[in-house]
């Protein structure tokens, strides 16, 4: 398991709480636009040593959920994007060792929901793919 | 399509210990976790129902937060799929699954301290696949929703 160290520009999301630890996820960006980097450890694996089916929804749901995000406070201010439903798909496994890459892109944005899809690969090969609608929450809005 | 889940456990091997201790609510036991990641979330627990139903739990605590309070999508889902995984391993007569899909409508925001509790339904059980859907409460407000597909390993 000796992966080479993270690019420069990404840094580790969400790291209180849950993503932390469960994570770490790291985000940056490239020229295809946001990008989202895990590395799997022994703790994110299930019995037979492979990546956690929970833990690559938890990746997935980080991924979609960051760029939702970004996008609501971008639409409005101190506005907040919640998710609603999230469906994933399991592909194929991951394994100890590999470096996860997923993105997240806006299929479409009202002014209160967004429609997203989201994908993570290793390698050029497909682990999850998922669609997830969230609700853009104003600031005031409880 | 992820090989080997919870629903794969071996009987013969040890649980995994988690990283805090946490008394079970009344009534429920401590499940035995076979797999890292579900050792390093948990602990969880379950009972059984009047029904004979089983009936899993865990309580929300700091590790299961976004940075605002709330409970994160990603420890629903971890716990979605880890008791969905046991219901389609004994759907299946108890031969391994793997997971082939999982969707889940979050009904509510939750904080800690939250008992978030779980009851599964084998909606469908074909040579090859298994369709399990999971209602999850806290007290007994409905708090999230679920529907998966589990693909009977060695079936076609």
């Amino acid at each position: 398991m000796n992966l080479p160290p993270m690019p420069n520009g990404f840094s580790p999301l969400q790291t209180k709480g849950f993503g932390g630890f469960a994570g770490p996820v790291m985000g940056g960006k490239d020229a295809e636009g946001p990008l989202f980097l895990f590395d799997i450890a022994p703790q994110h694996l299930n019995g037979d040593q492979r990546l956690h089916g929970g833990m690559m929804m938890s990746l997935m749901s980080i991924v979609l959920g960051e760029v939702a995000q970004s996008t609501a406070a971008a639409k409005e201010e101190g506005a907040k994007a919640r998710p609603l439903s999230l469906n994933c798909d399991f592909v194929s496994a991951g394994e100890p060792g590999d470096r996860v890459e997923g993105r997240a892109i806006i299929t479409r944005a009202t002014r209160s929901v967004l429609f997203m899809s989201g994908k993570l690969t290793v390698g050029g090969r497909v682990l999850m793919t998922a669609t997830g609608v969230y609700a853009i929450k104003a600031a005031d809005d409880k | 399509m992820t090989e080997g889940d919870s629903a794969n456990a071996r009987p013969q091997r040890v649980p995994l210990a988690s990283p805090v201790e946490v008394a079970p609510p009344p009534g429920f036991t401590s499940q035995e976790l076979h797999d890292p990641f579900e050792a390093h979330m948990g602990p969880l627990f379950e009972r059984e129902d009047a029904n004979g139903d089983r009936v899993g739990a865990f309580i929300a605590d700091e590790r299961h937060l976004r940075a605002d309070g709330s409970v994160h999508e990603g420890m629903m889902m971890t716990f979605a799929y880890a008791f969905l995984g046991g219901a389609a391993w004994r759907g299946a007569g108890e031969k391994p699954c793997v997971t082939m899909s999982l969707q889940a409508s979050f009904l509510t925001d939750l904080k800690r301290g939250d008992v978030v509790e779980v009851r599964t339904k084998l909606e469908k059980r074909t040579r090859s696949v298994i369709f399990v859907s999971a209602y999850f409460t806290v007290g007994n407000e409905p708090v999230m929703t679920a529907t998966s597909l589990w693909k009977v390993l060695g079936a076609r």
